[in-house]
């Protein structure tokens, strides 16, 4: 599903946003501090804010649907990937360590394109929960004709 | 209750890409970049439809969706709950969509394929704040994008730069003013002004200030830039968060190359700023005509203002009445008739040991000097002319009357723009014609100073 080259840009610290919907379908969504791809290449853990909405965290609990979006600022390369939660914990402090190098990579990302990422200290993007999930789909999202197509 | 749109301005400029998030009818979620959410009301926003995308199939089957924007002054996130109401294919906000698109294409190779297809309608249900993106109370961390300069189409600075390119006495000192007035009293130190050119649905650079290089005798083409752009549009084109649209427009130029779908042409330069993060373009019209067009550029994000459009469209049509009206006394007022016989305006000049050649294509109707582009067209005539006066009769001094009433110069009867093509001659000379001038003696009369040998040579 997820091979080692796209494990790697998805891992690289990228804008990453997390979609979920309600039973009314609904959607909610919030941003994510990083992404870990498993071995196997089918299933990730998504690092989300402790903060973000409860609608989130209830959607998920409630029918477990996720998109995760990531795209690389400087760039616009994106890619998706849907699927289902399997379950989550708080982050673990070694995978909040993990979480802050990834989304230190992302500010960085931000100031090459001149947006301060110092200006994003105030976000309440840690502590993190982690939530497990088993990627049914993979999809480029990079802007342009064939945006949406499959990659797995 | 209002939701309080109005009041989140900055979040609608495109400095910070916006999320998407839809839901399919089977229940799926998507979350999806956006590169521009637009304010339309105080309870509705518009987002650009540019490819059948996965978001788009989402609305067609389930009209709830919501958007995530970022304050680029306190990096505040907010959370739009929208209900999608209608598409549009015409009218003002598709148009003003449409144009900042198509400038953004042009500027990167992608018209036709980068291109505004709908402007998608949402009422606006609610506006929460987005708890992890909590905003900076205190400012104490830098703002994500430079402090939002002050208003700056003031009704004193439009008095101002009125009373200043009041005293100009010609077309020449009247587009300096303009230009100089714009730094002086708006503070914009990066503008230019394009005429009208003597070939259809062109124009030609003709002032600028603030660039290396003046771009004097530049073509524009309509469709091309954001000049090309106002020209076709005929109205004011605004865009901030130029650098955040152009990375979005490269990114699907990469992929539609990749896809054969666009050739690997260059992108057309860019004229001015290499990285401009916002232009205005203002057309200059009087009565529907287009005279040309003004084009002010900035490092700033959102630089230019919503709220300032009546004020620059007020100044296009005064600069524009300003432009014309210089045009038409340059015509009517002219200095003495005929011939003004006089030693060679060079005589004094020390005379350059190098010998150089000025080539006339005529088919072209381009001049080249030493092998390189001059000038073209009427202008390139002219000068062809005026040399030919120059080496034939010994003349230095010429009239505006005396180009207006050869024939040979093929001036149209109505409108010639003569002066404005002399303006151009003289500006291009100045920049690329080594020792050829054109030096100004009073209303409608000029000489040709020429330093060092020159070998004219007319050729098919």
């Amino acid at each position: 599903m997820i091979d080692e080259i796209l494990a790697e840009f998805l891992q690289s610290g990228l804008g990453i946003h997390f979609g979920t919907r309600n039973e009314q379908l609904e959607p909610a969504g919030c941003r994510a501090a990083a992404v870990k791809v498993e071995g196997d290449g089918r299933h990730v853990v998504v690092y989300l804010p402790k903060a973000a909405s409860p609608q989130v965290f209830g959607n998920l609990r409630t029918n477990g649907h996720a998109a995760v979006s990531m795209a690389r600022p400087t760039d616009d390369r994106a890619v998706q990937l849907k699927g289902l939660m399997l379950f989550s914990w708080d982050a673990k402090p070694e995978e909040e360590h993990l979480a802050r190098a990834q989304w230190n990579g992302f500010l960085g990302q931000l100031d090459a394109i001149g947006l301060p990422g110092a200006a994003t200290s105030s976000w309440k993007i840690f502590p993190c929960v982690a939530v497990r999930i088993k990627v049914t789909a993979v999809f480029n999202q990079t802007p342009g004709p064939d945006a949406g197509g499959a990659l797995s | 209750m209002s939701l309080g749109l109005e009041r989140m301005a900055s979040c609608f400029q495109g400095i910070i890409p916006a999320m998407f998030y839809t839901c399919s009818q089977d229940g799926t979620p998507n979350a999806a970049f956006l590169s521009h959410v637009d304010y339309v009301d105080a309870t509705h926003v518009a987002l650009s439809f540019q490819f059948f995308n996965k978001s788009r199939r989402n609305i067609a089957e389930n009209p709830h969706a919501v958007v995530h924007l970022t304050d680029p002054d306190n990096a505040q996130g907010w959370a739009l709950r929208l209900t999608y109401e209608r598409s549009e294919t015409s009218g003002p906000i598709f148009d003003r969509m449409f144009w900042r698109i198509e400038a953004i294409a042009s500027y990167t190779g992608l018209k036709g394929i980068f291109k505004l297809l709908a402007a998608d309608i949402y009422k606006v249900e609610s506006v929460e704040s987005v708890p992890e993106e909590d905003g900076q109370p205190d400012r104490q961390a830098p703002p994500l994008r430079a402090k939002p300069p002050d208003p700056v189409f003031t009704m004193k600075a439009l008095q101002d730069l009125s009373m200043q390119i009041n005293t100009a006495d010609s077309l020449e000192h009247l587009l300096d003013s303009i230009v100089v007035g714009l730094k002086r009293h708006f503070n914009f130190s990066h503008s230019m002004i394009a005429l009208a050119g003597e070939k259809p649905d062109t124009l030609v650079m003709i002032a600028s200030r603030g660039y290396e290089q003046s771009g004097a005798g530049a073509e524009v083409h309509f469709g091309e830039g954001i000049i090309g752009l106002v020209a076709e549009a005929k109205k004011p084109i605004r865009i901030s968060g130029l650098m955040r649209g152009m990375l979005h427009a490269y990114a699907a130029k990469r992929r539609a190359e990749e896809k054969g779908w666009c050739s690997d042409e260059r992108r057309v330069p860019l004229p001015g700023l290499e990285n401009p993060s916002s232009q205005l373009g203002v057309p200059l019209t009087v009565r529907g005509e287009l005279i040309g067009v003004l084009c002010i550029e900035s490092e700033t994000p959102y630089r230019f203002h919503e709220e300032d459009k009546t004020s620059i469209e007020l100044l296009g049509s005064y600069l524009a009445v300003a432009i014309q009206n210089m045009q038409l006394q340059d015509d009517e007022v002219e200095g003495s008739s005929g011939t003004v016989a006089g030693p060679p305006a060079s005589a004094t000049v020390e005379s350059r040991v190098t010998r150089r050649e000025l080539a006339y294509y005529r088919d072209e109707e381009v001049v080249m000097l030493d092998g390189e582009y001059l000038i073209r067209s009427l202008p390139a005539r002219i000068l062809w002319k005026l040399l030919q006066m120059r080496e034939r009769d010994g003349r230095s001094e010429f009239t505006n009357r005396e180009l207006r009433l050869d024939k040979s110069l093929n001036l149209p009867d109505f409108k010639d723009n003569l002066e404005t093509r002399l303006l151009l001659l003289r500006r291009r000379l100045e920049e690329k014609g080594g020792g050829i001038r054109l030096v100004p003696k009073g209303r409608g009369r000029f000489a040709l100073d020429v330093t060092g040998d020159l070998e004219l040579v007319e050729r098919d």
